[in-house]
């Protein structure tokens, strides 16, 4: 048997109150009509208007990072733990569009030796993990589902834009839109584009996902990855992550990415 | 048996929705940190700025009325 949430007990009664406010207002219409009432009319106007906005501006599903956070966390722990075994010790690159069919997908290839090299296209397929030429991992990105969330959020598709657009567009969707942080500033010098996030929800996460080997600098966390498949597609070029660090008071996350090709 | 309510009383009413609606869209905004009311925000933001056009078409109505009469 499973009871109520009082959240949910919340959203319900909140739609109970915004129908009694409409009947009650519908009501006060129409007797404002029969009396000629003009304070009727306001009121029964006002309250209609209000039980019909608390129908409308449903309520939105909020979760706890804390809660986000440990879902996420054992499946990285587990690619970190495979890509040890494997033995894979290159820098993970992230592969534009260009190495794919499906423009939603994305790939990030670890190389197995220390020196990255940057694959042939023809080397690389979306169907197989192992490419022997060169030898490296293909793998999903774990950002892969957050940069497609991006794209809808913003109604386009990365591939179609550059970096300027990014720029311009990527602050917003991250402060307003999402509400993943508190700031965003992305800047480009040379070959090395600058990602700043101020006070994001995973900066729990992040601090968790730097304990393991492999991921951060390398693959990344989900949100350092979505941000790097989203480079990625919109320079078209391939992106690997050069630095990842935190501020002490660990509000404040700076990603380097490195433009592979130029 | 008529409505009681006049043009000029629904525009006020308009003007006066639409101003408490925008506010609270304002506020509720991440830049002003009101970030955990857990509502729609992008819908109360439409309604809002449905408010206000209504209230600028009242207005645009009751201009057009000065300048035929």
């Amino acid at each position: 048997m499973f009871s109520k949430t009082p959240k949910r007990k919340r959203a319900a009664s909140e739609r109970i109150s915004g129908y009694i406010l409409a009947l009650v207002g519908t009501l006060a219409l129409i007797f404002s009509i029969v009396y000629v009432s003009s304070i009727l009319a306001f009121i029964g106007l006002g309250l209609t208007f209000w039980g019909a906005l608390l129908l409308y501006l449903k309520h939105e599903r909020h979760v706890k990072s804390k809660l986000l956070d440990s879902t996420a966390l054992s499946s990285l722990e587990s690619l970190s733990k495979i890509i040890k075994e494997l033995d894979y010790k290159g820098k993970a690159i992230y592969l534009p569009p260009k190495y794919q069919r499906d423009p939603k997908s994305g790939i990030v290839y670890i190389p197995k030796k220390e020196e990255s090299e940057i694959p042939p296209v023809e080397g690389i397929s979306e169907q197989k993990t192992f490419s022997k030429n060169p030898q490296g991992i293909c793998l999903t990105p774990p950002g892969l589902s957050l940069t497609n969330l991006f794209e809808k959020e913003l109604g386009t598709n990365f591939a179609r834009t550059d970096l300027a657009y990014l720029q311009r567009n990527m602050p917003k969707l991250f402060i307003e839109n999402l509400e993943i942080a508190q700031d965003l500033q992305i800047e480009k010098e040379n070959n090395i584009v600058s990602v700043t996030i101020v006070d994001s929800v995973y900066k729990d996460f992040c601090s968790e996902a730097r304990k393991l080997q492999n991921i951060c600098g390398s693959i990344g966390c989900p949100l350092c990855s979505a941000i790097a498949c989203a480079l990625a597609r919109a320079t078209g070029k391939t992106i690997n992550i050069e630095k990842d660090e935190t501020s002490e008071d660990n509000k404040t996350i700076n990603i380097q990415y490195k433009i592979l090709e130029e | 048996m008529q409505f009681p309510l006049t043009f000029d009383d629904i525009s006020l009413w308009l003007a006066i929705t639409a101003i408490i609606l925008l506010i609270t869209a304002e506020l509720t905004s991440p830049h002003y940190g009101q970030v955990n009311m857990l509502i729609d925000k992008r819908r109360l933001r439409t309604t809002a700025l449905i408010m206000g056009l209504l209230f600028m078409v009242t207005v645009a109505i009751r201009i057009y009325g000065i300048i035929t009469s």
